[in-house]
């Protein structure tokens, strides 16, 4: 009875191991010291075909004599298990990358290694999918890399090797900026921190010594963990960007001073032929003694005087290419100093000038000249506005507020109102509607001021109802130019 | 009866310097501050020339020209365009003389004298 059972338990073994021979995933075969494939199972067959009688070069890459590097030699040479990477040919001719466990076979415990079984899993596919990346990874137009929470490069692809060097294990300040310690507002160490992508603009230095422009976004390189171990950095090289940018600019600066100076000399003209006239008729009122016409020809004359003292002080306020001088000023407190100024001119002619300033509005860092200029001229063009108006009573009110992070002063008035086409025309240089008594420039001098704080004009208004002028000044942008003006 | 010539000038002083000039030349008068007005005298005053300056506030001298060119009664009045702008040239059609500011006052009387028909 006992050797009965004892027979069936090793049909059962031989059973269960040829099971796991055949069916388990990999191609496995059995090779002896000679590259005789002595046994395989049929994944073996169907990927490399009939293998009896042949040698394991002659199945796995159709060679004709052993490879160059023999895992299985060195396994019968030292008995250890070897894990090997292969490229071979398959039975239809195709190249075929495998993976490949050699484990020794000893016929007695402790005994020589006789043969060696090759369990080999196929991994073309992601070998390719693995191809395909890298060379994403290395031709992408970006420059990647991929540091840890030391801030070393652990990998960084061509296009950022060929840029900054390949300095593997390098922190990455080294290599981007040349820095020998942490950037202040890293990026990367915000990720670290919180785990979200951040973007942000870096001024580095490329391997030939170049500046190099770039957008940079820091995302948390996923693995699971509970916290960040790794980052990749991607950045945009935007150096040929910035450099067409400032081209642009210094086109348009030509383009602007070559109509500033078509524009100016109009203006000159228009006052020469005032002055023209006003000689004309004094000198006719000398010749008759004519004391009336004589003050006309005065008037005349003081009136354009006047005119070239404005367009002469306009001008140079406009032309002033200066950074606003900061400082920290209560926003409200400019308002009541322009109201303090307009208030009674405004009432004399029948315009009512108020305020609707929010008490919250906190100090903010402002060139208080510059925001009193725009003022100033916000408000008398509104008041001219008025005047312009049929209405009897007119308003002009100027307000503050500190909305989602942006402060805006708006000055409305519900005067003539702008057309829609004269609309589109009032920020540029020397249009005026004012006839002789505008320069043309004021509103192009409040939008530079505006722009220079980093801030945006807005206009809007009904022809016949009134107009309504914003600036709107984001406090983030403010902030960042305190910061560089204190610098 | 001196003939009729219509200023349109949206500058005052400039409006009563050309006055006083064709004044003293035994014309007669009249102005307008822009082409909206300049057109209106056109309808009820008939001008035997018109003097036009080009960039003004509401309706440009262009304009005005253009309004005016439609209307057959008005559209062989001589126009003596008086500007600072560059391009004045290109601004108009067929005016009869082009002048820049400031002007050359004897020229100019000489050029409207001849416009009207009164030269030498």
């Amino acid at each position: 009875m006992r050797k009965v059972r004892s027979d069936k338990s090793r049909r059962l073994v031989d059973i269960v191991y040829r099971t796991l021979f055949q069916q388990v995933p990999f191609n496995v075969a059995v090779i002896d010291r000679d590259h005789n494939v002595v046994d395989a199972n049929d994944n073996f067959a169907r990927r490399f075909g009939d293998w009896r009688g042949k040698k394991c070069y002659n199945l796995y890459k159709k060679l004709h004599r052993p490879c160059d590097e023999c895992p299985s030699a060195q396994v019968f040479e030292d008995g250890n298990v070897v894990v090997a990477d292969s490229v071979g040919i398959d039975q239809n001719g195709k190249e075929t990358h495998y993976v490949g466990h050699v484990a020794p076979i000893r016929m007695e415990e402790g005994g020589p290694v006789e043969y060696v079984m090759e369990m080999t899993r196929t991994v073309t596919g992601t070998r390719s999918w693995q191809q395909e990346y890298q060379i994403l990874f290395d031709r992408v137009p970006c420059y990647i890399t991929v540091i840890d929470r030391d801030f070393r490069i652990l990998r960084a692809n061509e296009a950022f090797r060929q840029t900054f060097g390949d300095k593997p294990n390098q922190h990455c300040y080294e290599v981007y900026k040349r820095r020998k310690s942490k950037c202040p507002n890293c990026p990367a160490a915000r990720t670290f921190r919180d785990g979200q992508v951040h973007h942000s603009q870096q001024v580095g230095t490329k391997k030939s010594g170049e500046k190099a422009h770039y957008v940079l976004s820091t995302s948390p390189l996923a693995r699971g963990e509970k916290e960040v171990a790794h980052i990749i950095e991607i950045s945009t090289d935007i150096t040929e960007t910035k450099k067409l940018e400032k081209e642009i600019v210094a086109a348009e600066r030509l383009a602007a001073v070559g109509q500033t100076v078509a524009g100016l000399a109009h203006s000159i003209k228009n006052i020469l032929m005032g002055l023209e006239g006003g000689m004309y008729i004094t000198r006719k009122a000398l010749k008759r003694d004519d004391k009336e016409m004589l003050a006309q020809g005065w008037e005349m004359l003081e009136r354009n005087f006047d005119k070239t003292t404005s367009l002469v002080k306009d001008f140079l306020s406009f032309s002033k290419g200066r950074l606003p001088e900061l400082q920290m000023v209560n926003p409200n407190d400019l308002v009541h100093e322009i109201i303090g100024l307009y208030k009674d001119i405004a009432e004399s002619i029948g315009v009512i000038l108020t305020e609707d300033i929010d008490p919250k509005v906190k100090e903010a860092p402002l060139d208080p000249k510059g925001i009193h200029t725009c003022l100033t001229n916000l408000v008398s063009n509104a008041i001219d506005a008025c005047q312009m108006s049929e209405k009897k009573d007119c308003r002009v009110r100027i307000s503050t507020k500190d909305t989602r992070s942006t402060l805006t002063f708006t000055v409305v008035d519900d005067g003539c109102g702008i057309d829609h086409d004269i609309k589109n025309r009032i920020f540029t240089t020397f249009f005026t509607t004012k006839g002789g008594k505008g320069t043309g420039l004021g509103l192009l001098t409040t939008r530079k001021i505006v722009q220079e704080h980093g801030g945006k004009i807005s206009v809007s208004s009904k022809k016949g109802e009134g107009t309504k002028f914003t600036m709107a000044f984001p406090r983030k942008r403010l902030q960042a130019l305190f910061k560089d003006n204190i610098a | 009866m001196g003939k009729k010539v219509l200023i349109i000038d949206d500058e005052e002083d400039i409006r009563s310097f050309l006055v006083e000039l064709f004044k003293d030349n035994g014309f007669e008068t009249m102005t307008a501050s822009d082409g909206v007005e300049g057109l209106e005298l056109l309808k009820t005053e008939k001008p035997d020339l018109i003097t036009l300056d080009l960039q003004m506030p509401n309706d440009t001298g262009t304009a005005f020209y253009r309004k005016m060119h439609r209307d057959e009664q008005s559209n062989k009045i001589p126009i003596i365009v008086i500007s600072g702008v560059a391009g004045k040239h290109l601004a108009i059609k067929k005016p009869f003389a082009i002048f820049d500011k400031p002007i050359d006052a004897a020229a100019l009387l000489e050029t409207a004298k001849s416009a009207v028909g009164q030269d030498g």
